[in-house]
């Protein structure tokens, strides 16, 4: 696991999260980049990558909200892991697969911060299931576009230097 | 199998300190400041930077590409303007006359506090937050716990110590977040809390005799201190006669909070109304 890249992928999410976020406050719109980051992570560099990246992604996000400061960090850590181990043990290769482990995801992370609020605030706030199906649907397709891009990528660049001409000097007459 | 049993050691370390991390907040109830404040010094730039990147594209698609029916468009506004025109005259005639009654009866001048625009450059961190950073801060001398509002009503008030040029709001909307209300006819007081559903305000603590009615504004009371009196919060979407000595009221924001890009920060706090608390 190389700690740079985990880096990389949480600052990424979390400037995403919180540009695009800005278009969408307090409306129907609910989505969490930073958790398709954890997904993103543990299925392709293993459950140590995908915690890192839950720690600390979710850490930052306790920090910029207003929420107590671990829920966030907490709940994203144990998704990591399980997503990890989990991919470790099955086949989580297509695409959609893929899409089905955010989703998931997604489902488990959202009640354990449910679960959470409601030891912290000794107050029950309620599941908001509208609110949870958009968020599961927006991360799923948002995991489903970083898992395609990233298949597509390697090949769309190896295409543009394998198409691109050799300069005059080098090519052969 | 070696590998194996470091993560699941890591998980178990991470797991353990997320815990006490929290267990020590839920006592202190303090936080982290030092943590927060760095977190939100560096999101706080990239955003920035993000937001006018974003704000460019916007502005070259508005005013270069999409130019379609703008002339129609200008002559709405025109008119608007003239008759907008015409209502200030009369609100600025009905202020310097409510002035001079307030002098005759020596009352103590109603303020109004000198705002100041600001562009909201980044959205909710985590879902479910309802916190929003604006590009100004301590530098233009926003500070903690001033009113922030919409063309419309309320939005919220800020959080945090900001940075020197962004700060963090809370919308009203939010779980923890709350304004003093008083309906508009009825004069009923309570208190105006988020994160009801929907709609996601509610009114408590109002006295289960007023008589308050469905489609009746509430606006800010001032009792809190944080907003000033006679700002709109919403409108009264449903009244339940509560199990206690209260009425149960779900209020429908006045401002849409889902299309938030420009607020106004009250840069003066008003002075808490007597016998508020």
């Amino acid at each position: 696991m190389k700690f740079g890249r985990v880096l990389l992928t949480v600052l990424v999410a979390l400037t995403l999260q919180m540009a695009l976020a800005r278009y969408a406050v307090g409306g129907r719109w609910v989505f969490d980049l930073v958790l398709v980051a954890v997904v993103y992570g543990a299925v392709l560099w293993g459950p140590a990558a995908g915690m890192w990246i839950g720690t600390i992604g979710g850490l930052m996000q306790d920090a910029l909200s207003e929420n107590v400061i671990g829920v966030g960090g907490f709940a994203k850590t144990v998704v990591g892991f399980g997503v990890g181990v989990l991919g470790e043990q099955f086949m989580v290769a297509r695409p959609l697969a893929r899409a089905g482990a955010v989703a998931a995801a997604t489902v488990v992370h959202r009640l354990i911060v449910v679960g959470l609020w409601a030891i912290a605030d000794q107050d029950w706030r309620g599941v908001a299931w509208t609110a949870m199906l958009m968020e599961t649907s927006l991360n799923a397709t948002a995991g489903l576009a970083a898992f395609h891009l990233t298949q597509m990528l390697p090949g769309a660049v190896r295409h543009t230097r394998e198409g691109r001409r050799s300069p005059l000097s080098r090519r052969r007459w | 199998m070696g590998s194996t049993r470091r993560t699941l050691v890591l998980f178990l370390v991470l797991s353990f300190a997320h815990l006490l991390l929290m267990s020590v907040q839920m006592q202190a109830r303090s936080g982290v400041p030092l943590f927060q404040a760095g977190a939100f010094g560096v999101f706080a730039g990239i955003q920035r930077v993000m937001a006018g990147i974003s704000d460019g594209g916007r502005s070259v698609w508005a005013n270069y590409i999409a130019l379609r029916g703008v002339a129609a468009e200008n002559d709405v506004l025109q008119k608007r303007v003239l008759s907008l025109e015409g209502q200030v005259q009369t609100q600025a005639a009905i202020v310097s006359q409510t002035r001079a009654l307030e002098q005759l009866l020596t009352l103590q001048q109603s303020l109004v506090a000198p705002t100041l625009a600001a562009r909201v450059i980044a959205g909710d961190p985590a879902p479910g937050a309802f916190v929003i950073t604006i590009d100004r801060g301590s530098a233009d001398g926003v500070e903690p716990n001033m009113a922030v509002l919409g063309h419309a009503g309320v939005i919220g008030r800020v959080i945090n110590r900001p940075t020197a040029r962004a700060a963090q709001v809370q919308l009203l909307i939010g779980h923890n977040a709350g304004a003093g209300g008083v309906t508009e006819t009825s004069e009923a007081v309570g208190v105006v809390k988020g994160g009801a559903g929907d709609p996601p305000l509610e009114m408590a603590y109002v006295d289960l005799l007023k008589d308050v009615q469905v489609g009746e504004r509430v606006l800010t009371s001032g009792l809190d201190g944080i907003f000033p009196r006679g700002f709109v919060i919403g409108t009264i979407e449903r009244v339940v006669k509560g199990s206690g000595v209260y009425r149960e009221i779900a209020v429908r924001p006045a401002v849409n909070f889902s299309n938030i890009h420009v607020v106004l920060v009250m840069l003066a706090r008003p002075a808490r109304a007597e016998g508020g608390s």
